[in-house]
């Protein structure tokens, strides 16, 4: 039961990152214009 | 006769022997003092000249241009704009060095438009013999209007010629170099017609820096003809533009450098490195070696990572308690993870091989040298440094183009940007060539693995600018844009910034990359260990009435309801779903799931399977590569990963826009979708329809 609580969970947490990551981006106020913007 | 007393203002850029220049001038007489509430230096020295005339010689900051960006330039403007201060200069003395005219007569330019009386000093005289640097002055003067002194300042030669030039400033004409109001006649105009007795350069900087002076009402005249920032900036940049483009007209004429007459050893090396067949030869066997050297360094440390997760993913199964959680880790988490972290090697070590470069000063002869074959496809020679920093990531890449002023050059370099072989491809390459291309040399030393990675970055160097050359044509580009690149010295590298180089950008790509990667790994597990209805529910029935007259081993059985499960989960559904339109490709719809989780970025391709292929492996020790060389079609019984499907693999990759970061970047830099969406279209249309035509003719 343990296991599943802590599975599911890291499953919301994981769906929550790629939402907020792909859907609701934090606008930057700075730019980052020397390359260095730590996108992947 | 009295002393007449003159103020001469020594102006130039940093690093131009303009220091050395006031101190010839000047001796011991200096007095150093800071300017009024700031705290920049400001040097004043005396020198007696001829006729009774005593200079006061003020050495100002060093600046590049008349676009005040630092407190330094704003000095020098405020003393040009201001006709009232007591240092304003009646002879202005522009400093320039010899060997970066070009880039130093910007603000000659500027400083003659002012109207003030301008000797310009070419300093540095003593190495033109050395650089093959000849130069016409009869025609710089006539062209630059004004009277030019050929200086070594450090040797002090030609001091006495330009005391006597100071002396007899007045016979130098007031004619500016550029009629201000090409940079926007209708503008300037009204200018004009609202100030008719201000100089229209003076009010243009006026407008355009914010600086303090005293004889011309400012807040009248920018409240009257305001314009928005980014209007300003334009025109500025256009302004920019239209003095480099006479600057150019001038110095083709009146400087001729002849390498083959230089005789240091940076010429001699630039010589052969930026030669027009030696200089390309010379770069395509540094890819090469980089290349070569990529693929066999890292496949120990490649063996030993993939090696020390396969026993991580089967220490897990076996040691923790049975349930979904250990599942979860040992089948999902840790083989994704395992799927980015394999590739710090190669990454690794194509960073350390562009650091090199770059420190070396190496890169910007590449940039001068590619920047010929950029001009012929209808691209900016400044085009070439995202194409080149494309290696690393298309981000950095498509922002690099703000330094691009013709709009529609930057908006092709940002549309093709992403063909170039960014870090996140290299997973991709890497595994599918290691499964299909075999590990052998050919005359004893070329590894043809290497080869094909080298082919492929190639390849996408190439569809960069051959799709230029289609937007060019099919754009209608106007104007081109002048291209400047500093040569910067040859120097050794310093192995602290290569090794800081090396670190931040392995950091940015593994952490970056590895957060996407292990969320999505989560969900893949997920979506491949449950399922909807009987087929994925009753999954161990099915087998059994299937297998019912044959004999299964405990094994055999238990990947056989493995993989009915897995079929029938949702990620199987999904696949199945989207097989017909892949199968012509050669892909099966685990390698579709790939290919769609992979959207978001494209190293997420190699993890997916990864996790795809150990849910429900009863093998936990098996390394990513062994179960991908594993997999077998269940129709035909033969591998997935054959030579045909490999390569039909590799260049899907290499044209696809796997990357929603780098859509959302061009949507950001265009301001519009209409161009990501192009960007989306032309590229997976592209991918698609050459990996369909190289799977149909090689299988």
């Amino acid at each position: 039961m343990i296991q599943e609580i802590i599975a599911f969970t890291i499953l919301g947490i994981a769906v929550a990152f790629l939402v907020k990551k792909y859907f609701f981006k934090s606008k930057k106020k700075k730019d980052c214009g020397d390359g260095n913007c730590g996108c992947s | 006769m009295s002393v007449q007393n003159i103020n001469v203002a020594l102006i130039g850029n940093p690093n131009t022997g303009k220091t050395s220049v006031f101190n010839q001038l000047t001796g011991l007489n200096q007095q150093v003092g800071n300017y009024p509430g700031i705290t920049v230096e400001k040097k004043i020295g005396f020198c007696k000249l001829p006729n009774n005339i005593k200079a006061n010689i003020l050495d100002l900051p060093g600046t590049y241009s008349l676009n005040a960006s630092s407190m330094d330039e704003s000095v020098v403007i405020e003393l040009l704009l201001n006709k009232n201060d007591k240092l304003y200069p009646d002879v202005a003395v522009v400093v320039t060095d010899v060997e970066n005219l070009k880039r130093n007569l910007l603000i000659y330019t500027q400083i003659k438009d002012l109207e003030i009386p301008t000797i310009l000093v070419i300093n540095m005289s003593d190495r033109m013999e050395r650089k093959g640097i000849s130069l016409d002055i009869p025609y710089l003067e006539e062209k630059l209007k004004t009277k030019i002194a050929l200086v070594s300042s450090r040797k002090g030669l030609g001091i006495e010629e330009l005391k006597e030039l100071i002396v007899s400033y007045k016979n130098i004409t007031h004619e500016p170099c550029l009629n201000a109001s090409v940079i926007d006649p209708e503008y300037f105009e009204k200018l004009k017609h609202a100030f008719p007795n201000q100089l229209m350069y003076k009010l243009w900087l006026v407008i355009t820096q914010d600086v303090n002076f005293s004889n011309l009402d400012r807040n009248e005249v920018r409240s009257t003809f305001t314009k928005s920032h980014s209007e300003l900036k334009r025109l500025q940049q256009k302004e920019t533009i239209k003095r480099y483009q006479f600057i150019n007209d001038v110095l083709k004429e009146g400087l001729k450098v002849d390498a083959s007459l230089a005789k240091d050893i940076r010429a001699k090396l630039d010589r052969v490195l930026t030669h027009k067949v030696w200089g390309y030869f010379i770069f395509f066997a540094i890819l090469f070696l980089i290349f070569q050297s990529i693929f066999s360094w890292s496949t120990i440390p490649m063996d030993f990572i993939d090696s020390t997760f396969a026993s991580l993913s089967s220490w897990v199964a076996e040691e923790l308690p049975s349930g979904i959680l250990t599942d979860l880790l040992s089948q999902g988490i840790i083989p994704g993870i395992g799927g980015v972290i394999i590739f710090i090697p190669q990454i690794a070590f194509l960073f350390l091989f562009i650091s090199i470069l770059e420190e070396s000063g190496y890169m910007s002869r590449v940039v001068f040298l590619m920047d010929k074959i950029m001009r012929r496809f209808g691209l900016s020679g400044k085009s070439v440094v995202p194409l080149i920093s494309g290696t690393a990531c298309a981000i950095p890449a498509i922002m690099a183009t703000r330094n691009i002023e013709n709009w529609k050059e930057r908006l092709i370099t940002i549309l093709v940007t992403p063909f170039t072989t960014c870090s996140a491809r290299l997973p991709v390459y890497a595994i599918i060539i290691s499964l299909v291309v075999p590990s052998k040399r050919i005359f004893g030393f070329l590894n043809v693995q290497g080869l094909t990675l080298m082919a492929l970055y190639v390849l996408g160097f190439f569809a960069a600018i051959l799709s230029a050359y289609i937007l060019n044509k099919v754009l209608k580009l106007e104007s081109k844009t002048y291209f400047v690149v500093e040569m910067p010295s040859y120097k050794m590298p310093l192995l602290k910034n290569v090794g800081i180089n090396v670190v931040e950008k392995t950091k940015a790509f593994i952490v970056g990359a590895g957060k996407i990667i292990l969320a999505i790994s989560v969900i893949l597990w997920f979506l491949a260990s449950y399922g909807p209805g009987k087929e994925f529910n009753d999954a161990e029935n099915i087998v059994k009435e299937r297998f019912a007259n044959t004999t299964l081993d405990e094994t055999q059985f238990e990947n056989e309801v493995n993989s009915q499960k897995l079929e029938n989960s949702y990620i199987g559904l999904m696949g199945r779903a989207i097989e017909p339109a892949i199968q012509p490709l050669g892909y099966d719809w685990k390698i579709g799931i790939a290919l769609i989780s992979s959207f978001a970025a494209r190293e997420v391709f190699v993890g997916t399977l990864a996790t795809i292929y150990s849910v429900g492996d009863t093998d936990n020790e098996s390394t990513i590569k062994s179960k991908m060389q594993a997999e077998v079609r269940p129709d035909t019984g033969k591998k997935v990963f054959d030579f045909a499907t490999g390569i039909s693999l590799l260049l899907f990759y290499a044209f696809a826009m796997q990357c929603a970061s780098t859509l959302a970047i061009t949507k950001k830099e265009t301001n519009s979708w209409k161009w990501p969406a192009m960007q989306l279209v032309f590229m997976s249309a592209l991918a698609y329809f050459t990996a369909l035509i190289a799977y149909q003719l090689l299988k």
